[in-house]
């Protein structure tokens, strides 16, 4: 049993902050969260050329093959800076996918532009009747003459503008399951639009008439839901990482303030009203930590029950994440809401990532059917 | 990270045998577990463990500890929860608290004098903490000890203390000076149960507080001119407060544990058994919802449990965890208890072995112990103060957390 950081994963981490500090400031972060695009292609490259893109992407195919813990670290740092970017969206959850269901040859072609940043993919999976299961997937794609026609519109797509490759969640032909496409985002008829609203990265994507190869399906036609089922339940506790990372910073900042902040002739730390704000907060940021790294632990030493820790972790820090950053406003008052202060940028974080890979409640009513026989572990000496 | 001990090929082999040995010794009991009858064979099983320098594993030898290291700890842990046992396998916080604190602060005579018996089950200990004027402000006790020649006198008294089947030895911590500032004027003692002017009586409370075999009921403990000898005085005169520091920071969850999450499994087994209209609640989409709300409650305290053992066997320095996994425990097993209200229904009050409950009354003092469980080893607002002067919330100096190894 050790719960600690590797020193790998230390310097990792370290290295993340140096990086961040250098070339990422809060003051150019809260501006690129103004910006059209809403993150910086220039960050994209720099984080690829350290070579962390390929952090969950095996060395075989270009990547670092780290495992899921250290690119959690990693991630989770980058949570920390609030580093807005496809980074998760297509180096892990799209790597992750690509990994579990497309074929040998696909994997050799995809990943290693992946892992270079040379191609940006993300999942583009929820619709209108927005739901993150196999049942959230109607749109269809037809066979035509050997290729592919796509018709319709995927809502709430997180990381799409900036994206080269969109990997569309279809329904095929007769096929009864699932099919993954992979669509160049310069194929003719594909649009993408950022949403406005209280929102990040999520964009809806329109699919007019777009033809693609029949080379295009990843894996096999109708037989996605299971490897997309378990790419998710390896990437989700990743992005869970990010999640962590900006409870933490939501917490640091809160600390920091009640004790610089006066108020009535002493710091606002001071009074037990404010203590609670940030008892509550590293309470949700703790809780959070430890069921996403017990997930990630899980799935890396190929522990029984990773996929239960994984909805649990997600469950958990998405709550826990909303629940920290209204903490910390609470502590901050006025100031909090001063976009050149930087907690806001966690603040529609939390609300975006709440959603992304499935919410809470998603995850609790995939939890509910999974514990009817849930094995808590295997005994030590079988 | 590595969530779980590895084990090697001679812990393997340790298993087998611990595993082995308790199928022979864990004693068949029938009835109540807290009957006299009941509790006297696992005393004795203590003993037994003693012995076998299986009941303190990590205590040094010398004082009759195991001195084993913490994996061996772990593998006797895990093989006793198989059974729904603790170690030791009843009641005896004023062991585990005391024999800390003495290992800590006790001069090297007391350790061999008072530890060993503690250690090998021959006794059991109460702790004395709370008084009637002194709950959450433990250090204004109103109990005096004065000296005279080679005796303290004390008088005093003491509420909420120990369990349903009397205790060998006490410890408190009393008034020595008067006139002293506060915190330097308590002192620390470890007292004979069976010394003249000691009157045991009673309370009547909600619940056992969930504290294991033996915590059936609590007691109020008088003191009336009771002579301790000045040998039993650990850590020196007025240095009471140091000394408590130990066990304060123990008690309030920085030892940590590790086992099943076992109110997850009890809730799932009691729901398979529950009769329905319909849909079984194990097949109802509601009921799934709610036992994935018990096993997110769970979860999270057994982790936050699992972490502060991990810091603490491996002398990781500690700050807001004993208190945080503490806090936590108690306001989350009270929505855990309300979460069952709503997912067994009454069946959640039910402690009716004879027909109608099938996890012998489980329930019934999961939902008294929630509200019970508030207050013991301080309450949820004291565990919140103690957080927030650890994590320096409004002060840059951070208090530093209790000593609790030498």
């Amino acid at each position: 049993m050790d719960l600690s950081l590797t020193e790998e994963q230390q310097l990792l981490k370290q290295s993340v902050e140096d990086f961040v500090a250098r070339e990422a400031t809060r003051e150019e972060i809260v501006e690129l969260a103004e910006s059209d695009l809403g993150f910086s292609p220039e960050h994209y490259t720099r984080v690829a050329e350290l070579g962390w893109l390929g952090a969950a992407i095996p060395e075989r195919y270009g990547g670092a093959g780290m495992g899921l813990t250290d690119a959690a670290v990693l991630f989770e740092a980058f949570g920390y800076a609030a580093l807005p970017g496809p980074f998760v969206s297509s180096a892990v959850v799209s790597a992750l996918i690509v990994e579990e269901a497309a074929t040998e040859e696909q994997r050799a072609e995809l990943l290693p532009r992946l892992a270079s940043g040379l191609a940006i993919a993300v999942l583009a999976l929820t619709e209108a009747a927005y739901g993150w299961g196999p049942e959230g997937v109607h749109m269809r794609a037809h066979a035509s003459g050997g290729d592919y026609l796509l018709d319709g519109t995927k809502l709430f797509v997180h990381d799409a503008i900036g994206a080269t490759h969109f990997i569309v969640a279809v329904r095929t032909g007769d096929e009864a399951g699932l099919s993954l496409l992979l669509v160049d985002a310069s194929s003719p008829g594909v649009s993408v639009r950022r949403l406005d609203g209280f929102t990040g990265s999520e964009c809806v994507v329109r699919f007019e008439d777009v033809r693609v190869p029949a080379s295009a399906v990843l894996g096999e036609a109708g037989g996605a839901e299971t490897p997309l089922e378990r790419a998710l339940a390896r990437a989700t506790p990743v992005l869970c990482a990010y999640q962590v990372g900006g409870g933490q910073a939501a917490f640091d900042m809160a600390v920091a303030y009640s004790r610089e902040r006066r108020q009535f002739g002493q710091p606002i730390g001071r009074f037990q009203h404010v203590q609670n704000h940030i008892i509550q907060l590293v309470n949700h940021v703790d809780a959070s930590r430890w069921t996403t790294y017990e997930a990630l632990w899980r799935l890396d030493e190929g522990k029984s029950g990773g996929e239960v820790a994984s909805h649990l972790a997600k469950a958990v820090t998405s709550e826990g994440f909303v629940q920290a950053v209204n903490f910390s406003h609470e502590v901050h008052a006025g100031v909090g809401v001063m976009h050149e202060y930087g907690l806001t940028l966690y603040t529609q974080l939390s609300r975006s990532l709440y959603h992304q890979l499935g919410s809470p409640r998603w995850h609790r009513r995939r939890l509910g059917d999974l514990l009817v026989d849930h094995d808590l572990g295997p005994d030590p000496l079988e | 990270m590595d969530f779980e001990p590895a084990y090697t090929p001679e812990q393997r082999a340790f298993r087998a045998e611990v595993r082995a040995w308790l199928a022979d010794h864990v004693p068949q009991v029938e009835g109540d577990q807290d009957s006299d009858e009941n509790y006297a064979k696992y005393r004795q099983l203590g003993r037994e463990l003693g012995e076998q320098g299986w009941l303190r594993p990590t205590a040094p030898t010398e004082y009759g500890g195991g001195g084993l290291t913490i994996d061996h700890a772990i593998v006797l842990a895990e093989e006793m929860d198989r059974h729904n046992l603790t170690m030791p396998p009843y009641y005896d916080s004023g062991g585990s608290l005391g024999g800390a604190s003495i290992l800590v602060w006790g001069s090297e005579e007391q350790k061999r004098r008072l530890l060993p018996p503690i250690f090998r089950g021959e006794t059991v200990t109460w702790q004395l903490l709370t008084g009637p004027e002194a709950g959450s402000d433990l250090a204004s006790t109103e109990t005096d000890a004065v000296r005279d020649g080679d005796e303290y006198v004390i008088n005093g008294t003491k509420i909420f203390i120990g369990g349903s089947h009397g205790a060998d030895s006490f410890w408190t911590i009393v008034r020595t000076d008067r006139e002293a500032p506060r915190h330097q004027n308590v002192s620390w003692f470890m007292i004979p149960a069976d010394l003249p002017g000691i009157t045991v009586e009673r309370m009547y409370l909600l619940g056992d507080g969930g504290e294991g075999i033996g915590s059936g009921y609590k007691n109020t403990i008088y003191f009336d001119n009771v002579r301790v000898p000045a040998e039993n005085l650990v850590g020196g005169e007025n240095n009471g407060w140091a000394v408590a520091s130990t066990h304060l920071e123990l008690e309030h969850g920085s030892g940590g544990r590790i086992g099943r999450n076992v109110t997850f499994e009890r809730t799932r087994d009691r729901l398979r058994s529950l009769p329905s209209n319909g849909a079984h609640p194990l097949d109802d989409t509601e009921s799934r919802g709610l036992l994935a709300d018990v096993f997110m409650e769970t979860e999270v305290q057994r982790l936050l449990d699992l972490r502060n053992f991990w810091m603490n066997r491996s002398h990781n320095e500690m700050s807001y965890e004993g208190p945080q996994a503490s806090y936590f425990r108690k306001m989350s097993n009270l929505r855990v208890a309300q979460t069952l209200l709503e997912l067994l229904g009454p069946y959640a009050l039910l402690d009716d072995t004879e027909e109608f409950d099938d996890q012998q009354g489980w329930f019934a003092s999961f939902q008294r112990n929630a509200i019970v469980q508030l207050h013991p080893g301080g309450t949820a607002d004291i565990q919140k103060v103690i957080m927030a002067r650890r994590i320096g919330i409004g002060r840059e100096v951070r208090e530093r957390a209790g000593k609790t190894v030498e």
